[in-house]
């Protein structure tokens, strides 16, 4: 799988980091990184949590 | 770019996606005028001076029957506006969700407060809160930084010593103001840690925020007049930014002051102003929210003796799940406001552009059709889909994880430290219709030895 995010609906509110601080990160500079392109399987609960949480709907997942 | 609606100027969002899928296109908008107010009162001083169970009332007769209804203005507006016409209350959790994601469609750039107050007040007493994009996610993306997860992890242990020091303070005393002692105490110490405000303005600050909503307070007024009041408050908050601000660009420091002084977007920086206005909000959102939760909290687990013991059983574990019922059970913040950019359409209403929309956080966290029995205090609520740091969007509570660490942190120190802490008799609450506030409550409890 590999993350998405909508940069023009990322409002840096970091609800994803704090489900999966391995994989966003919200910098110094308040913009969203993404970590972990392509996490793997194991962390799928996680990442859907992150996209659910995300109260800007900006983060989805794309199946490869 | 600023657009004229039918009545009035509005800051319009550049390159926004408008939602034009919601455009309302068709029949004959009823015009504010010709709209008739329903029969159900949400605007007097009377039901705003209501407790929550007594407003629950009507909040639950408009869910069941009128979502989306159209009201009198408000009473007790401190600024006089002869074209207001009234507003739309939004009542329900899946309506109250859509508004806020809708912000295309409904700005917060007019206000996000019953009243119609002045571009400059909104500058200076509201910030960012109260502006659209691209205004609003340049500033409020300088202020993440000092908010995400890992600064949160980093100033936890600040968090916990604070409240430890808080309760060392009462610790032998065996009745106390709750609000006063504890209540107020965690959030200011707080907030005033991150923004770098120094001991000697804190105990200002946090009285002179509280007259933001408490301008109808004559306790608080002490006799002035309610706008002269407020802009004096205004006044303070702004100087004393004022001043740190100058200090911070001749002696940097390790906090939020230094990060907006310094802060660069696009190769600009903000201007006094917009840091003066920034800072605002950040005391204002910071005191007056947590120290209501913290308080209604505390007399939720006086009243629900149950609930407290199912939590102590297992203080640590099951401190996450009873934060965001205590914060459900709050909802500290009861109002906010939206202004409609353009006739729209919500919940089967026609919206006209320049119409207020109000939404009743305290009437979403109790809708049925999301939470089952919310009359309980239920510190095992799971899911809890409550919407007191907003329904999502754009605005939602920048704070919200720094508010759930100050609530864990305090708790776990009260309940520890001082097992039989009781609220006793009634709180005395306030009567605005923003804040859920708690004026004071006396607390009694065993002195330490």
């Amino acid at each position: 799988m590999r993350v998405v995010v909508d940069k023009t609906k990322c409002a840096s509110i970091g609800m994803c980091e704090a489900v999966a601080p391995d994989i966003f990160e919200i910098g110094a500079n308040g913009a969203l990184t993404i970590l972990q392109e392509n996490p793997s399987q194991e962390r799928r609960d996680d990442v859907e949590m992150a996209c659910t949480d995300c109260p800007t709907q900006a983060l989805s997942i794309e199946e490869n | 770019m600023w657009v004229l609606l039918s009545d009035r100027w509005v800051h319009r969002p550049d390159g926004e996606d408008h939602h034009d899928d919601h455009e309302y296109a068709g029949t004959t908008v009823i015009t504010r005028a010709e709209r008739t107010y329903d029969p159900a009162d949400v605007s007097s001083r009377e039901f705003w001076s209501l407790t929550a169970t007594g407003r629950e009332r009507t909040f639950a007769e408009l869910r069941a029957n009128r979502p989306v209804s159209w009201h009198r203005p408000a009473e007790d507006l401190l600024v006089e506006d002869p074209n207001d016409q009234g507003f739309w209350a939004v009542v329900r959790h899946a309506d109250l969700v859509e508004v806020t994601r809708r912000h295309g469609d409904f700005l917060s750039g007019e206000g996000v407060a019953f009243e119609s107050f002045p571009k400059e007040m909104l500058d200076v007493g509201q910030g960012f809160i109260a502006m659209d994009p691209p205004r609003h996610t340049k500033i409020r993306r300088l202020l993440t930084a000092a908010f995400t997860p890992k600064q949160m992890a980093r100033i936890e242990q600040d968090i916990i010593a604070n409240a430890g020091r808080i309760v060392d303070n009462i610790a032998d005393k065996g009745q106390i103001d709750f609000v006063e002692e504890v209540a107020a105490l965690v959030p200011m110490h707080n907030i005033c840690d991150m923004a770098g405000v120094p001991e000697r303005y804190r105990q200002v600050i946090a009285e002179e925020s509280k007259l933001v909503d408490g301008w109808r307070d004559p306790e608080l007024l002490q006799g002035a007049e309610p706008t002269a009041r407020l802009f004096q408050a205004l006044a303070t908050l702004r100087q004393i930014a004022g001043e740190l601000i100058a200090e911070r660009r001749c002696k940097p420091g390790n906090d939020l002051l230094t990060s907006l002084v310094a802060a660069e977007f696009d190769g600009e920086r903000l201007t006094d102003d917009e840091i003066v206005s920034a800072f605002t909000l950040l005391m204002v959102a910071g005191n007056d929210t947590t120290r209501q939760s913290i308080s209604h909290g505390m007399k939720a687990l006086t009243d629900f003796p149950d609930q407290r013991a199912w939590l102590m059983e297992d203080l640590a574990g099951r401190m996450p799940s009873a934060v965001e019922e205590i914060v459900r059970w709050a909802t500290p913040i009861m109002t906010f406001r939206r202004t409609a950019a353009r006739d729209c359409e919500l919940a089967g209403q026609h919206i006209t552009a320049g119409d207020k929309v109000i939404l009743f956080y305290a009437s979403a966290n109790w809708d049925t059709d999301v939470f089952e029995h919310p009359e309980r205090f239920d510190l095992s609520r799971s899911p809890n889909k409550h919407v007191s740091f907003g329904g999502g969007g754009i605005h939602h509570c920048l704070g919200n994880q720094l508010a759930r660490k100050q609530l864990t942190a305090t708790f776990r120190a009260v309940l520890t430290r001082l097992p039989d802490i009781q609220v006793v008799g009634e709180p005395v609450y306030g009567a605005g219709n923003f804040f859920h506030t708690v004026k004071s409550m006396t607390a009694r409890y065993s002195p330490e030895r």
